[in-house]
């Protein structure tokens, strides 16, 4: 379904991510895993076009979109939740989740999809009408999500979706996440939360100062020992 | 004399010309609120709306609905110019070369409208209906006053409910949060920036007539003072905020009639430096005005 072949990213003349491919599958949940300053976000951020790559390929359901700037490509199914979720605060929770559908036109879908969103988060219903920046961290992460899955995804990239909440609200929000996942979404997770990552994934990447370090199934990157070091940093 | 009546006529000229302000302010704010540029060049939209008005209605004899429609069509038409020609390519860019980009092209205008209009100030007339004058027990007022009122109102409502209730109001005040997020959303923000400069400029362009309308004289730089005003009223209602800007607008309007009431009749003519001198109190006391909030972290 997403084919990044060779893709270099810069901020102005200081690369973030060299040489990277990666591929997801339909319906699959991968995840990318790494250190700070990896250039996780970076990657997630190319293949949602919010910045474009200087050298190398993107691919989506078969087309080059390369070129493509983000809001043409969120048309085409692709939706990110980001790092720190950037909900508008100063929207209110339900306008929070229609801007999700902005680029549609089908209203009984979208009727149908603020219906599923508040039967996986049924606090969002309740603060309906309330300004977004007075929901606790871990009901914006929800607001995000939902926003997210407003727009009717066929993938989900999703930036670390843990940072900053409790443990309890973050295996929440991961049993979410799988429930998503099962409805036939596929999805592209970026962790530093690596134990949590690795326990959804079926398919996990290692970044490393913005390259690809290694990727397979969970259990056997998880066996490698030498990559474990190096996310560690011993 | 400070008598009732004379408080309640002050009061009624702050109404009028604050109504004014705070159209001026609230086409600001939203240019603002997307670009984070103080729009300078909207000065020049005040100046153009009065001249063309000037052209269609006293030199063509056009009727006065044609003319102010006609004038709200070349203000919008001039947003969609300003949006094209000036910001698309410094949009991304350093804040700072759209500000210069900004004052720039109000520089501009002003020299290119002293050119074809020359210096001299013209009178300024409007339909003789416009022109009556009623006189009551607490208040003298002309039917342009409740003109004015009544359209700035009508104007701020329904800007009010555009950006509030409609799909694209909303999309507008997600941009202006973030921009960024607002893109990935679909949001196409080139076309909320350019709706955003269509619809003040046109305002603005209204704003000229009204102006003309209630000195009963336009100049090649009336725009200038005007603009500058409306940004002291964004700053006395909080920058960002665009029901602060309305209300900053009034503020301004009034405070400016009492400081010409009160002070002895020499000092009228330094209305516009008390205006700076209320500027600078506000930006002491309250540095984030009325409604003003504190930027948020992204």
């Amino acid at each position: 379904m997403l084919n990044v072949r060779d893709i270099s990213v810069y901020y102005g003349v200081i690369p973030a991510v060299r040489d990277l491919s990666l591929s997801v599958e339909r319906g699959q949940l991968a995840t990318i895993v790494g250190a700070n300053g990896a250039g996780k976000t970076t990657t997630l951020k190319a293949i949602m076009g919010t910045l474009l790559p200087k050298r190398g390929k993107i691919e989506y359901k078969g087309a080059d979109v390369t070129e493509f700037p983000a809001d043409r490509r969120a048309g085409m199914g692709i939706a990110l939740i980001p790092e720190g979720r950037q909900i508008f605060a100063r929207l209110t929770v339900k306008e929070n989740l229609l801007l999700g559908a902005y680029h549609r036109r089908d209203k009984d879908g979208v009727k149908k999809d603020q219906a599923w969103i508040y039967d996986l988060f049924p606090v969002l219903q309740e603060r309906e009408t309330q300004l977004a920046g007075t929901l606790s961290g871990g009901e914006q992460q929800m607001l995000a999500l939902g926003r997210g899955l407003m727009s009717h995804p066929e993938l989900l990239l999703l930036d670390e979706p843990s940072l900053g909440l409790a443990p309890i609200i973050v295996s929440d929000i991961y049993k979410v996440i799988n429930e998503i996942n099962k409805s036939g979404i596929t999805i592209l997770l970026v962790e530093q939360n690596i134990n949590m990552a690795m326990k959804v994934a079926d398919y996990a990447y290692i970044m490393e100062t913005g390259m690809l370090r290694s990727c397979g199934s969970p259990e056997e990157v998880m066996n490698r020992e030498s990559i474990m070091k190096a996310y560690l940093g011993e | 004399m400070l008598t009732p009546e004379y408080l309640t006529q002050q009061i009624f000229n702050g109404i009028v010309f604050g109504a004014m302000y705070a159209l001026l302010a609230l086409g600001m704010t939203v240019i603002y609120g997307i670009l984070r540029l103080i729009h300078f060049a909207h000065g020049a939209l005040i100046t153009v709306g009065a001249f063309c008005f000037y052209l269609f209605f006293m030199v063509f004899g056009l009727p006065f609905p044609a003319a102010i429609a006609l004038i709200i069509a070349v203000g919008a038409l001039m947003g969609v110019v300003l949006d094209v020609v000036a910001y698309k390519k410094a949009v991304g860019g350093p804040e700072v070369s759209m500000l210069i980009t900004s004052l720039g092209f109000y520089i501009f205008i002003e020299n290119l409208m002293k050119l074809i209009v020359t210096p001299q100030p013209y009178a300024f007339h409007t339909p003789e209906y416009l022109d009556k004058i009623y006189s009551m027990p607490m208040l003298t007022f002309r039917t342009i006053d409740i003109f004015i009122i009544v359209i700035s109102v009508a104007i701020m409502v329904f800007f009010q409910l555009f950006v509030k209730k409609t799909r694209m109001g909303t999309a507008m005040r997600a941009t202006s949060e973030s921009g960024e997020a607002a893109r990935m959303l679909g949001i196409n923000i080139n076309r909320i920036i350019s709706i955003s400069f269509i619809l003040a400029s046109a305002i603005a362009a209204i704003t000229g007539f009204m102006l003309g309308a209630k000195y009963g004289q336009i100049a090649y730089n009336m725009g200038f003072m005007a603009g500058v005003k409306a940004f002291v009223a964004i700053v006395i209602g909080g920058v960002g905020s665009i029901p602060g800007a309305m209300l900053g607008g009034f503020i301004l309007g009034i405070l400016e009639m009492f400081s010409v009431a009160f002070l002895p009749p020499g000092y009228a003519a330094y209305r516009d430096g008390i205006v700076f001198f209320i500027l600078i109190i506000i930006l002491i006391v309250k540095p984030s005005g009325i409604f003003g909030q504190r930027e948020v972290e992204s």
